[in-house]
């Protein structure tokens, strides 16, 4: 009996090279290396399957025209196995494998060996970037203008993707959300289960908020507060990271400016500076923040 | 990658290395080893047992790959199936292209029109453009600091950081022997041997303030692995109770157990390394949070001190 390794590329091969759907029974007499048992024999072949379509192979099934009655068989599309005419210079593989030695993606096994460029797996990657097949589809659902369904907070949602990005050590989405008819951003960890393809999108792609400069007292839905917080030298640095521009004083401090919708959030990230953070105006939030310690005294 | 590989590893790598060497004049065997990561036996002897008895019915010999190894190299004919290599899947693309875009944000400006160009064909082998799709941040750090830090680096030598320490609420400056600058959940930290504790630290690069590199010669290379936040068994456990409100702190604190209680708030256990940290999070989270501790093992009057010290600040 032949390897599996030869079984399944003669079956590739097979597939391939044949213009006409062909049947189970006619792959396996083609192919060879199936048993003779024929439970044991479909297992096979269905296990089979399953390896070569993970693999990436297009596999059809469609009817066999020339059997009466037609029978579904198994065919490739040599175009949709080959994809795009679109192949990588040796330079821009060079480049490839020079960014996945730069940053590891976590969650995604296995090399990119079909292009010859291998993940590397040590110490001198520098960036660690979450990942998994939920982000692949709904990259690929950006990229190709499709929507999906999925459930989030509870309730299931009906999306068109715009943009993937990673912010702040997490994957957000952006999107068209069909059912509210909106704009909507959301945590890609939070979406609850897969996300699957329902169709062609046909919204046009918007304006994306960037995550990266969201914050938490952006998100609300009241009118917005124009604050400013002033912070000490030694966190400055730390109040650029949090407050995104701030303008410096000649003693080193510097003072933010923010656009309050939400207040909670506000005053947590006010705290979180303990003593070298204070807000300057309003007296609206100034009041908030101490009648909130008051209540701690 | 180990030595093994399953028949499906060998099969995804062979439907690509068949046609990569089949349009070439013969190609080094050693090339495809550390191309494809193919341990050099196993490609042996796939080639010589398996390719080169490939083929479709009635695999008679013009119906059959011919594989040739002569002088280490290879030549591959015949492969008219495998004429072209199976395209990436979506998944792989969308990989590749976040490693990508993660590399673009880390080299900047600097990035090589070879990185651009391969993001682009990335873009539309998914059916969109690079760019649109999808982008990566891998933390907010001033760019002076991160490339006074590489520079350190790269050249081996000691710098002094001004650096804010969260945990302990102190700022202090410091000279550091830099070993390495990695990204983390979307945070820049930096490896070194700090001179002042004398011993391996992380440091958070949107905390250190200033740099000012030295003409001492670093002697640290090692890198240290493990976790940023290492409780010892010695320090406190707290258990806090928090509101719906308050079930942020499970994803941002590293909680030691999560559990329901039996009205349905959130119950977590944080080790206490540093106080001023449990403050600061105590003050935040105000009524939508309730602490238990362990008797004597942190001050009484950890919230309000906190809260007074904060409300001097209002002239309270």
């Amino acid at each position: 009996m032949s390897s599996k390794l030869e079984r399944l590329l003669n079956l590739t091969a097979a597939l391939l090279d044949s213009a006409i759907p062909l049947t189970a029974d006619q792959l396996q007499r083609r192919v060879g290396g199936y048993p003779e048992d024929p439970t044991a024999r479909h297992r096979m072949f269905e296990r089979d399957k399953v390896d070569i379509r993970e693999m990436g192979v297009p596999l059809r099934v469609e009817p066999n025209p020339e059997l009466d009655p037609p029978i579904d068989g198994y065919r490739i599309d040599r175009a949709e196995y080959v994809g795009s005419d679109i192949r990588f210079e040796p330079d821009e593989l060079a480049a490839l494998h020079l960014a996945t030695s730069l940053v590891r993606l976590d969650g995604a096994e296995g090399g990119l060996v079909k292009l010859g460029v291998e993940f590397a797996d040590d110490d001198s990657q520098i960036g660690r970037v979450p990942f998994d097949d939920r982000l692949a589809t709904l990259v690929g659902a950006a990229a190709e203008r499709r929507s999906v369904r999925f459930t989030y907070s509870g309730t299931e949602r009906t999306v068109e993707p715009w943009r993937l990005s990673f912010a702040k050590g997490h994957w957000y989405m952006s999107g068209w959300d069909l059912r509210r008819d909106d704009q909507r951003l959301y945590r890609v960890d939070r979406i609850e289960g897969s996300a699957s393809d329902i169709g062609e999108a046909t919204h046009p792609v918007g304006d994306t908020a960037d995550p990266r400069s969201l914050r938490g007292w952006e998100l609300g839905d009241s009118d917005p507060i124009a604050a400013e917080v002033r912070i000490g030298p030694d966190q400055a640095s730390w109040a650029r990271h949090v407050f995104g521009e701030v303008s410096e004083a000649a003693d080193g401090s510097v003072i933010a400016r923010a656009e309050v919708r939400n207040i909670e959030a506000f005053r947590s990230a006010v705290l979180t500076f303990l003593d070298h953070a204070e807000v300057i105006s309003p007296a609206l939030l100034r009041d908030d923040i101490i009648s909130w310690l008051e209540a701690q005294l | 990658m180990t030595a093994r590989l399953t028949a499906g590893e060998r099969l995804a790598r062979l439907l690509s290395i068949i046609p990569w060497v089949s349009e070439s004049d013969g190609v080094p065997i050693a090339e495809i080893e550390r191309r494809f990561d193919y341990p050099r036996e196993i490609l042996l002897g796939d080639l010589q047992n398996v390719v080169f008895f490939v083929g479709v019915h009635p695999f008679t010999p013009d119906q059959l790959i011919e594989v040739t190894i002569s002088d280490d190299k290879v030549w591959i004919k015949y492969a008219d199936w495998f004429a072209r290599p199976l395209k990436l899947s979506s998944l792989e693309a969308a990989t590749l292209l976040t490693a990508a875009r993660a590399a673009l944000s880390i080299v900047g400006d600097d990035a090589p029109g070879t990185l651009v160009r391969a993001l682009t064909k990335l873009g539309a082998m998914l059916g969109g453009e690079a760019d649109q799709i999808l982008d990566v941040g891998l933390g907010e750090a001033p760019i002076a600091i991160l490339d006074g830090l590489r520079d350190a680096i790269d050249s081996g030598v000691c710098v002094d950081i001004d650096y804010y320490s969260y945990g302990r609420d102190v700022a202090t400056r410091r000279e550091v022997d830099p070993v390495r600058l990695f990204s983390d959940q979307g945070n820049w930290y930096l490896d070194a041997w700090c001179k002042l504790a004398d011993e391996f630290r992380m440091f958070r690069v949107d905390r250190i303030r200033s740099t000012t590199t030295t003409s001492n010669p670093a002697h640290h290379n090692a890198v240290r692995s493990g976790p940023s936040f290492e409780p010892s068994d010695d320090d406190p456990r707290i258990e806090l109770t928090l509101d719906h409100s308050a079930r942020w702190v499970v994803e941002q604190y590293p909680c030691e157990s999560v559990t329901e209680s039996e009205d349905g708030r959130t119950v977590v256990v944080l080790a206490i390394t540093e106080v001023p940290w449990i403050q600061r999070l105590l003050l935040r989270l105000g009524p939508a949070a309730t602490m238990s501790a362990p008797e004597g093992s942190l001050p009484d009057d950890l919230v309000p001190e906190a809260a007074r010290k904060v409300l001097a600040l209002y002239g309270g």
